[in-house]
């Protein structure tokens, strides 16, 4: 189920439309002459490295998401906004099942974006790698990349995404 | 705001004579001479009684006047100032501090939450003889752990004036969080009272600070909603066990001033930040006798570490902190405003403030204090009991009117038939009968935060919530169980473990060194008890299986039965105890040795 639903932001996030990935699989999610460059990600506990990235307007990037904490954490890109909105349904999630907030959330990649979009997205186990391909768009200056799981981006898992043109 | 002025000069004669190191960082901030904005690793502080870096520190007890709340008071000073000065101390350290004692009689000091040598551990008696006046005692230890702890005298009532402060210690890792800026915020409650009158009015009148007990207006509200049957059937049980159902807090707001910082909630000590900044908030609760339910209106905190230790990050509205505990929470305050930071006692007799503001002299709103909460029949005793079919023999049971003065036993329920509230037995029960490493006990309560706390006002942390990152070292199931009751005669004002006070026991507790051991506290009083072990850490079990929180200090709510993992391995004695100074006095403290 996770797989399929990781296959399915991949899709909806790369440009392409060709991404297919697989949990904790280091899988091309797209051609390589698709993608501009690659950008390492290393998720902590509770951090992200680089805590800044500089990316141009219609750059697409491929992110390699690497999880060398001991949590299961995600890796978000959108607005402040939208990202506080999906950090808030997760924590509405985690509630329910009370004080297991770290658990309850399946299914959350599909996160609101604010203009009505998907926030492209992955989820990242304990030791494992994703990746998310990803074109910059062009009418923003910045966002956000944030680990929306209850607490993480609260406790620093948040970074931005600087646009240049 | 002229008050706060006041306060926030920090650098008067007295410092300078007095405290020269305490010269910290946050003093220089206070005055504005230099902004203590942080570096990345969020190494800056403020904290409002100066600091003392390790590892080589001096302090000097002295007894002396000092104001108050702008009121005369005599408290006891640790180089000048009440509650004494943050001690910061490195991971990796070896710690050498130098206590001098100026009074006129023994003292000590204790360092809460650190795992030490039990002869470094200052409880005279205990680890050690006392610090005789005049004299002046070294403690020597190596720092192998990082976190938010305190420290505070070990003799007598001694803590209850002021004789208390901060203790940090910076991580030789990184945390599992980022901040850009932190402040210690330590809780107390300041009586003007002398503290042996104190403990003379709890034993001579129990419920004398309680003015809050129930009216016949309250009897009349409570027929129209109950009826008269059941609201005179409610008022018949707790007269009979000589109880208030507002015995929230033994000693309440009728005597105690709440502090923040020393700084009393009209006084407003101010925490500084810029907007957009992450800042961590290291919570002490160094009071005597008070809890604190703790929030911060239009805030989320995150908290990321309790009694020192981390957990995986929980965002709440409110926490309750017992005494003796610490957390730490992060905020991120976006806006250019101020906001208060708002510890309401549990009995809601009172409030400690201060504000978080990006200036000196602002001020946010200050919430509505909360109504008395009533114990509800769950404080009976109730270990996963249901009391709809409590008879009435077994109430006859609970009944404390008739205990005679003899009865050593005191409110000792455990002969109380519990009606089969165990058969309600874990899947997870282990071959030899017991259940598996980090379940929780049948008759725990780790998802309520706790009376007087609406749980879906605000999202408040529960003991539930709390999960290491890692599992604990020592991954063995315990090889025994040891059950101890936490009792009290609440009319005598004797409190105990096992209806046995310290004078009456004969001999320590024995911890077999090395052993794997689970304690199991049962609590058969009416009132939350902060049970502290010293010299080992508890891993309390919350049902969060390996990823179990530890902890130097528990909260037992009423009725409830809570437990923990004990590593058995440091060799010595060590106390154990309620850390509610008035019932550790009375005499529930027990030694525990390890051999």
């Amino acid at each position: 189920m996770r797989k399929s639903l990781l296959a399915i932001t991949l899709c909806l996030a790369a440009t392409s439309a060709l991404a297919a990935g697989e949990h904790g699989g280091s899988h091309a999610t797209a051609p390589d002459a698709e993608v501009d460059r690659t950008i390492q990600v290393e998720a902590g506990d509770m951090w992200f490295d680089p805590e800044t990235l500089g990316i141009t307007a219609g750059e697409t990037v491929r992110f390699k998401v690497v999880n060398t904490g001991n949590l299961k954490h995600e890796f978000v890109i959108g607005d402040a906004a939208a990202q506080e909105a999906h950090r808030e349904m997760m924590q509405a999630m985690g509630d329910s099942g009370h004080g297991d907030g770290h658990d309850g959330h399946g299914g959350h990649d599909m996160a609101e974006g604010a203009h009505g979009g998907e926030m492209p997205a992955v989820t990242i186990a304990p030791g494992d790698t994703a990746e998310l391909v990803w074109t910059a768009p062009a009418d923003v200056e910045s966002l956000v990349y944030a680990c929306n799981i209850p607490g993480h981006s609260e406790s620093g898992m948040v970074g931005e995404i600087q646009l240049g043109k | 705001m002229a008050r706060s002025s006041v306060i926030t000069q920090p650098l008067s004669r007295r410092r300078l004579l007095k405290g020269g190191a305490a010269l910290g960082i946050g003093s220089a901030a206070a005055l504005g001479l230099r902004p203590a904005w942080a570096d990345p690793w969020g190494q800056t502080n403020v904290y409002a009684k100066g600091v003392e870096e390790g590892p080589e520190v001096a302090l000097a007890i002295r007894r002396e006047s000092l104001e108050i709340d702008g009121q005369a008071a005599r408290p006891y000073t640790i180089n000048g100032e009440s509650p004494g000065p943050m001690i910061r101390l490195k991971e990796g350290q070896d710690a050498v501090l130098r206590v001098t004692n100026l009074l006129d009689e023994p003292t000590s000091i204790h360092w809460h939450g650190l795992i030490l040598p039990p002869d470094q551990d200052g409880v005279p008696g205990v680890s050690f003889a006392g610090i005789a006046p005049g004299e002046t005692f070294t403690y020597r230890f190596p720092v192998r752990q990082n976190g938010t702890y305190w420290y505070h005298s070990h003799s007598g009532l001694q803590e209850q004036l002021g004789h208390a402060g901060p203790l940090i210690i910076d991580a030789a890792e990184r945390e599992p969080f980022r901040y850009d800026r932190e402040h210690v915020l330590l809780l107390t409650d300041w009586t003007f009272e002398d503290p042996m009158a104190v403990f003379r009015n709890l034993k001579t009148a129990e419920g004398y600070y309680n003015f809050q007990e129930r009216t016949i207006g309250d009897f009349f509200a409570d027929v129209r909603e109950k009826g008269f049957a059941a609201t005179a059937e409610m008022r018949g049980m707790w007269a009979k066990m000589r109880m208030s159902s507002r015995d929230i807090a033994d000693v309440t707001g009728s005597t105690y001033t709440y502090l923040l910082n020393g700084h009393s909630p009209e006084e407003n000590w101010t925490a500084l930040f810029k907007a957009g900044e992450r800042i961590r908030l290291r919570v002490i609760n160094g009071s005597a006798m008070s809890y604190f339910d703790v929030r911060i209106p239009g805030l989320k905190m995150t908290v990321v570490a309790a009694d020192g230790q981390p957990v995986q990050p929980v965002p709440v509205d409110e926490f309750r902190i017992g005494v003796a505990e610490t957390y730490d929470v992060l905020v991120a305050p976006e806006d250019d405003t101020a906001y208060t930071i708002f510890a309401e006692s549990m009995d809601r007799s009172g409030y400690a403030r201060a504000t978080l503001a990006p200036r000196e002299g602002m001020a946010a709103e200050i919430p509505e204090r909360r109504r008395i909460a009533d114990r509800g029949m769950e404080a009976m005793g109730a270990h996963g009991m249901d009391h709809s079919s409590m008879s009435d023999s077994d109430m006859e049971g609970m009944d404390h009117s008739n205990m005679s003065g003899d009865d050593r036993e005191g409110m000792d329920h455990s002969e109380m038939d519990h009606g089969g509230s165990m058969a309600r037995e874990s899947a997870k029960t282990r071959g030899n009968g017991m259940l598996a490493a980090g379940e929780a006990q049948p008759g725990s309560r780790y998802d309520q935060a706790g009376i007087g706390i609406d749980p879906n006002a605000r999202r408040t942390l529960v003991y539930r919530d709390l999960k290491a990152f890692t599992p604990w070292p020592d991954r063995r199931e315990p090889g025994r169980e040891l059950e101890l009751h936490l009792t009290g005669n609440m009319e005598r004002y004797m409190w105990s473990f096992d209806g046995k006070t310290f004078s009456e026991v004969t001999g320590p507790i024995h911890f077999e060194k090395d052993e794997r051991l689970r304690l199991i506290l049962v609590n058969d009083t009416m009132m939350e008890h902060p049970i502290h072990l010293h010299g080992m850490w508890m891993e309390l079990e919350n049902g969060q299986g390996e990823l179990i929180p530890r902890k130097h200090t528990l909260n037992i709510k009423p009725g409830e039965r809570v437990s923990a993992l004990i590593t058995a391995d440091a060799e010595g004695s060590w106390a154990f105890h309620c850390h509610l100074l008035y019932h550790m006095d009375a005499g529930m403290f027990r030694v525990v040795k390890v051999a």
